[in-house]
Formats: C-alpha cells, structure tokens, sequence
C-alpha cells in the first residue's frame, strides 16, 4: 500500500501503537477519507455561497446577506433544509436506478480526489497513472446522469439524461487530447510528476516554466472542455432550465437533489484543481506554503468559470456538438503536434 | 384611396352586390351577403388595387335578433382598410370560413363557433380553445346568456 | 438488425407550467430527439371573460378591466379603448392630456421591450441581462407610481384624457432616465449584440418571411424585423404622433436576432419621442368634461394602436347606452402563437424557447 509521505506517519504512529497491519491500513484510509470528504463538504458548501456572490454581483444584487457575515453560512441553512425536506420518491420511476444515481453522482465525484495534490507531498496516493484515473473517474458521472435521467421516467429528465451523455462523450476527446500535451512534457502520467516537471523558470527566469505558457492553445481547449464537463453555462444544455426544466434532476428533492447539486460544485472544483495541477505549475510558487499555492490557483480558476456561466447565453445541443468535433478536437490534434515539436526542439 | 374612392372601387369592380354603411369612420364598411363572404374576401384580398392581406380582426357579434361577423381587413402595403359584415339569422347560422385567404382567421373563426355557436363550414379544427372541454353551458358570448353561477354586477347609480 | 432498430416519435406537453412559456400556455410537441415534427398551442387558462364583463359595465369601469388584457403595456390598453370610446363621442381632448398619453404609452414601450430582451436573454441562458434590463425596467415603473400610483395595471388614460396630471417631479425624474437609457441601450449592445453564441442562437432562427408576416396577421416589430414598413404610430397615426420626428426601424432579416434587433431601436426611437413630447407640453387641463356615465351615439369603430408587441386593436359596438354593447380587444400575441406552428416545424426544442421569447407572447392578451 504506497502513500503520500503526509499520510505515512499516520500510518506509522498506528502500527507503533501496537495495531496490525490490516487494522492499520483500514483505519489510516477511513482517517483520509474523512479528512478528503470534509475538506470538499467545506469547500463545495463554500463554492456555492461563492457562486451566489459572484453572480450576484455582477448582476448589480447583493446575493445573501442575513446569515452569517455576509450570508456566508446561508449554504448551510439551504442544506439543513434540503435535509429536513420529504424525500419524495414518484410512482413511476425505476426506484433502483432512481435511488443509485445521486449515490454514483456523489461518489465518482468524491473519487476523482485521491491524486490531486492539494500540495507538497499532500496527495492521497500518487498513482502513476493519476490523470488517466482522474479523466477515468469523472466519466463515470456521466453514467448517473443518464440513470438519473432514465429512472426518473419523465420526459424532460430523459431529454437531459441523453444530451448529458452525448456532450459529455463528445468533450472527453478534446478534454483527453488537450490534458495529453502535458503528459508529454512531463514523461509521466502521475500528478506529482507533472507538478514536479513545471518547477522552476523559463524565457530568461522572468516566466515559471508553467505548461500554460507553452501550451496556451491546450489550456484553452481544456477549459473549454472542462465546462462542458462540468455542465455549466454556455454548455449547460443536460439541465438548461428554460427549455427542459431543470433536466436530468427535474424529480429529486430532498437530499437526493442536494448530492447532484454539491457533486456539481465539487466537479467545479476538481475540473479546477486539475486546471491548475497540468497548467498552472499545481502547488508550485514561491513564499506561500504549497497548499496555499494551489488553493489559490484553484480558487482562481472557478472564478474564470464563473465568469463564463453569468456572461454567456447557452448553447443548443447540435451546435454544441459540432464546436466539440469540428473545432476543439482538430485544435487539440493541432495542439499535440506542436506539443510533440516543441519538446523534441527543447529536447525535454 | 380614401374611403370614396374605395366604396366606388370595390362596388364597380365586385360582381356581387356589398351593401354600404355610411357612418362618419374613415374606413369604407359594407355588409356582404353570407353565400358571398368567400368571394368578397378573395376580391379584395387578390386585387392588385386593394392587396387586403392583413387581417386585423374577426369578430362575431350577438344583436339579439341576428348574429354578424365583423371582418376589420387592413392592407399592409397600400395603408388602406375596409370593414365588411355578414349577418347570420339566428334559426340556422351559418357561414364559410375564410381560412383559405388569411390563415389568421383560424383562431378567430374558432372563438367565434364557440363563443356564439356559428357554424363556420369547412374549417378543419372546430375544438374548444377558450372555454374548459366539457363546457356545456351553451354559448356565453350571446345577449341574454347567463351563467349557472353568475352574480350580477350592481349597478352604477 | 437495422429492420428492428426503429425510432419513435415523442409527445412531450411544454407546459402550462413552464419557465420558458411566459404564461400558462401549453404546447403539445411532436418531438424526434430534439426536433419537433408538431406543435399545438392550447389556451385559455387565463380565460377571464374581459370582453363579456364590458358588456355589463360602464365605459369608465372597463378601463381597469383592459389593464389586465395585457398587463405588460396596460397604458396602450387603455389607450386603445379610451381611443375606440372617444371616436363614438366626438369628445375633445385636452392637448396636454395628449402629450401625456404619449410620454406615457412610450414609457411602457421602453418597459416592455427591456423586459422582452432580458426575458430572451434568460431564456437562451444568460441571466445577467435580465437583470440589467430590469434595473431600467424598475426606473420607469417608479415613474409610473409617482404618476398614478400604480407600477404594473395603471388605469390612468382614461375617455377623455388621463385620470390626473403628473406631478412637478416627474418631468425632472424622466429626463434623467432619457439620459441614460441610450447608454443603457448600448450597454446591453455590448453584451448580446456581438456575442457569438447570442448570434449563433438568434441568427437564421424562427424565419418569417413576409408572406407569413401577411398571412398570420404579424404585426408590431415582429413584421418590421421581417421587412415589413408598417407602424401605426407613423402610417395610419392616432393622438399626436404625427407632431414627432422619429423613424420606423426596418429589418429584413425575419429572424429571431432581427427581431431582438428591431426591439432594440425602437426603445432609442421611443427615448427620441418622449424627449419631443417633453419640450412641446404645455400647461393645461387634462381631462375633458366627462360624466362617468356618459352615453356614446350608436355606432361601430375599431380603434387601433401600436403596442409593444403588436397591433392592439379595440373594436366597439355601442347601442347608446352607458354600457358598451359589444367589445372586442384583439391583441398581437394571438396571431404571433397561431403563427407559432407553422414557424417551428424542424426546429429544435431550444429555439423554439428563442422564437417565443422573441415574438414576446404574453398570454393573458390571448386568453383575455
């Protein structure tokens, strides 16, 4: 069992405690797992109220004001509620599928954290093919969508079911094409070792040696993709409010709703650390603790997206696929090629 | 043309006989037999002189004694109106749709059969729009209709 | 396989509950996949009887029942009536009661439109220009209050003029939001006009040719962003219009984008009527003398104006009586929704929620 040098005195102190080594191993992982999911409650709890801020001021609004300093805990007064509310499961619906959808949502999404490296050595497990399994993972809810869209039985959640997967299949290409350019320059599929590969300077020491730098064009392709990914405006057609309701979620309520909404917020928010991990140098920078580094960056990154979802009309479905096909994946063919070029001329 | 030249026009030009109205509007008004709705719409919808292509308005009417239907046409073009009316007796109201001509007059000629209970012939959807689907409180928009649970309005002195 | 491979139709009911149907209608879509083969308008939700009420009230207690024809622009409403009722009386009325008329009608105009164009922002995905517009939106409805005091069903022109004078503020008040609506106009230029996927959405969308324009009865900026020359305001003018220099903006591209277009200019030509109107008032009384329950000659008229959304006619029988004896209000957005079926076929379901937001349905007009 390899872990991050954080989590090994964790481990270390269990066993010298006088525990087995299974008993050990499972009480280390339950430990970071709590530690992880706390830290995305927070963080996706936090996102909310930071969207509603956003959005509001750009809107000329105040967004909430009464709970908390700033309305800062209002996202937690909407999830008490959401909690108090009746769980109402519709006759109709395929109560399996209808059940394990919001469960998948909320678990693929938790999933995809455990090779970000949120900082120096703080990584859950450095797997060595840690973006492919992140890429892999975040797929996956893709397959919720479409149950949820599905056993819901209803019309418009099966419209929204169908054109979350179609755009969701059709922006994996760009999204795996532009993050390809990245593993090229690092030799490496790991997430530390591209961390790791964007360290120090470039252009004479005035730029850090930030893929974002050298692969502009990938960079864009990616955010591009990344809010397909994340189903936010322009691209938010799975649950375009105007035209299908609310889509996919259309019949949840409750608590049910609650996990598709924070699995949203925390897809944001891995969208953005994986922005920020493969071009924006992850925990590197000088001064700041590493952490710190990359929360920034991160934080930075949802804000872009932000920005994005309160300017921008939506897409319709069938433009939103032929900019996928005919635009970003040529570009991101192109991308590779100068990738490839690039590094041979660089000798990396 | 003003409302002269227009009255001279389309009775010199019609091969029917449009009956005049004179009142003090500034738009031509005559009253159409009901056999001559169709052909009178086609006149002055087709008449290069006329182009009435733009419908503003069918309305039924209930006299009390008769039914009318108001046509109000205007020219989008040429800036000119006229106003016909047909008049239906009550016993057997009757009368062709001109559906063909403006395909605006679908829904009026709707609200109209089912508003007054006249017969509009040859119109494709007769369905109910306005009134619930199992409306079976005769025709409301009819002088002396009244409702199984209509209040009276009280009156102004 | 391929024989057992099959794909169906789908019947899928928009509505009467629906964020992108600005009202309770309901439109039953024939839909494969995402295009719509068919659709069906059904009203009548908000049937409310207003043209059966009339005929059992005075003229003066209808005009509040016309502010609630349509409620989004009720001062052309009751305008249009007030108008019908004036033509069967050969009453005079007061030049300053006329130039109010104006002032105010086209503030409603400038109202409406900014709510239509933030309503098709929203609708195609963007809220923040919805609430731009509103900010502007709530500007003029202050005005409103101040005047009557009422912000959404006024009752204020009434027959024979308007229900009472504005009060000394108001002049000041409306010539600083003539001040910045232009800017306004360009500030929400700037976010939509040139946007990409804003043109991608709107360009080539919801096409209404001119013969359509014609058949269907289209009126207002929906025919003039289709290449029809035709406001009433200039070509067949009513109160005092014809004392102002504006223009008639024309579009001729018959699409959803023109027609948002079309929206746009006229708010700036409506900023350059109220500006004239402005500088020409004068002082004066604002009412004609008139009973409340004043008796009209026999007669029949139909009365029409240029409103937001279209031709808003008024046809009126009067039997010399205090009541009139028939009323009948036709509204713009009744031809717009029955035309909406013939406009949509091989459309997506997307840009039918453009086409409605554009044609500006508002649906108590129809369901009356």
């Amino acid at each position: 069992m390899e872990l991050a040098p954080v989590f090994s005195w964790l481990y270390d102190l269990l066993l010298s405690v006088g525990l087995g080594i299974t008993l050990a191993d499972i009480v280390s992982l339950v430990g970071i797992a709590v530690i992880v999911f706390g830290f995305l409650c927070v963080a996706a709890l936090f996102l909310v109220w930071w969207e509603r801020k956003v959005s509001a001021h750009i809107q000329q609004r105040y967004g909430p004001m009464m709970t908390g300093w700033h309305g800062v805990l209002q996202t937690i007064a909407d999830a008490v509620k959401l909690l108090q509310k009746e769980d109402i499961t519709p006759n109709a619906v395929d109560r399996r599928v209808f059940f394990w959808a919001p469960v998948v949502t909320f678990v693929c999404a938790f999933a995809a954290y455990v090779v970000i490296p949120f900082g120096d050595g703080l990584i859950v497990s450095d797997l060595n093919i840690g973006i492919l399994y992140i890429i892999a993972i975040t797929t996956f809810t893709i397959i919720s969508l479409l149950m949820a869209g599905w056993g819901s039985n209803n019309k418009y959640a099966l419209l929204g079911g169908m054109r979350s997967a179609a755009q969701a299949v059709s922006y994996e290409v760009p999204l795996t094409l532009a993050v390809l350019g990245t593993v090229l320059v690092a030799g490496s599929m790991s997430m530390n070792e591209i961390v790791i590969s964007q360290q120090g300077s470039t252009f004479f020491g005035l730029l850090p040696r930030w893929n974002i730098f050298f692969q502009p064009l990938g960079f864009v392709i990616y955010v591009i993709a990344a809010t397909a990914e994340s189903n936010r405006t322009p691209f938010d057609l799975p649950e375009a409010e105007q035209e299908l309701v609310a889509g996919y979620n259309v019949e949840y309520s409750g608590m049910k709703f609650a996990m598709f909404f924070l699995a949203e917020f925390i897809n944001l928010f891995t969208v953005s650390a994986i922005a920020t991990t493969v071009f924006l140098g992850g925990w590197n920078g000088p001064l700041l603790p590493s952490w710190m580094w990359f929360l920034c960056k991160t934080l930075f990154m949802v804000f872009v997206l932000m920005l994005f979802r309160w300017t921008y009309p939506r897409l319709r479905v069938d433009q939103l696929m032929e900019f996928a096909w005919k635009v970003l994946l040529p570009l991101a063919f192109l991308n590779i090629i100068y990738v490839g070029v690039l590094a041979k001329w660089l000798n990396w | 043309m003003t409302k002269e030249e227009l009255t001279e026009y389309i009775k010199d030009n019609f091969s029917g006989e449009p009956e005049v109205i004179e009142n003090d509007q500034p738009e031509p008004y005559f009253i159409v037999k009901a056999e001559d709705v169709v052909a009178f719409s086609r006149f002055i919808h087709d008449d290069p002189k006329l182009q009435m292509t733009f419908m503003m308005s069918l309305s039924g009417v209930d006299t009390g004694e008769r039914y009318e239907i108001v046509y109000n046409i205007c020219s989008y073009r040429l800036k000119h109106r006229v106003f016909f009316k047909t008049i239906l007796n009550h016993e057997k109201p009757e009368v062709d749709t001109v559906l063909d001509i403006w395909p605006a007059a679908n829904w009026y000629e709707r609200e109209v059969w089912e508003l007054f209970g006249i017969t509009i012939r040859n119109h494709p959807n007769l369905t109910r729009f306005l009134l619930p689907e199992d409306w079976d409180e005769g025709f409301p928009m009819c002088k002396g209709w009244v409702g199984k649970d209509v209040i009276p309005f009280p009156e102004r002195k | 396989m391929a024989e057992r491979l099959r794909t169906e139709e789908m019947i899928m009911n928009m509505g009467p509950q629906h964020p992108a149907t600005h009202g309770v209608c309901r439109l039953i879509l024939t839909i494969d996949g995402e295009v719509i083969n068919d659709c069906v308008p059904v009203i009548g939700y908000l049937h409310r009887a207003i043209e059966k009420i009339c005929e059992n009230r005075t003229y003066a207690q209808c005009i509040p029942l016309l502010d609630r024809f349509e409620y989004v622009t009720s001062m052309s409403c009751n305008w249009a009536f007030a108008l019908a009722a004036e033509k069967l009386t050969d009453l005079e009325i007061p030049e300053r009661a006329e130039y109010l008329r104006v002032i105010m009608a086209e503030l409603n105009r400038i109202a409406s439109h900014l709510l239509c164009i933030g309503v098709t922002a929203m609708d195609l995905g963007a809220l923040t220009p919805f609430l731009y517009t509103f900010r502007e939106r709530e500007f003029i409805l202050d005005l409103f209050e101040m005047t009557c005091g009422q912000r959404l069903t006024y009752n204020y022109i009434w027959v024979g003029g308007v229900s009472k004078d504005i009060p000394p503020e108001f002049i000041p008040k409306c010539r600083e939001f003539l001040d910045i609506i232009d800017e306004k106009c360009d500030d929400y230029e700037k976010i939509l006009t040139k946007n990409p996927i804003w043109l991608v959405r709107n360009k080539g969308i919801g096409i209404i040719p001119e013969k359509m324009v014609h058949d269907y009865a289209i009126s207002g900026p929906s025919a003039r962003a289709s290449g029809v020359n035709f406001d009433i305001r200039k070509h067949d003018s009513y109160g005092v219009y014809d004392r102002f220099d504006f223009d008639v903006p024309v579009f001729f591209g018959c699409d959803c984008y023109d027609r948002y277009r079309a929206r746009m200019a006229e708010m700036r030509q409506s900023a350059r009527i109220i500006r004239q109107a402005l500088d020409q008032m004068s002082d004066g009384p604002v009412r004609a003398k008139v009973t409340m329950n004043f008796k009209p000659k026999p007669g029949e008229v139909y009365s029409r104006i240029e409103n937001s959304r279209g031709e808003m006619g008024i046809y009126l029988v009067s039997d010399g009586t205090k009541k009139p004896f028939r009323m009948r209000a036709r509204g713009g957005s009744y031809n717009h929704l029955m035309a909406i079926p013939e406009i949509t076929r091989g459309l997506k379901i997307a840009d039918l929620v453009a086409l409605f937001a554009s044609l500006d349905i508002i649906l108590p007009e129809i369901d009356r």
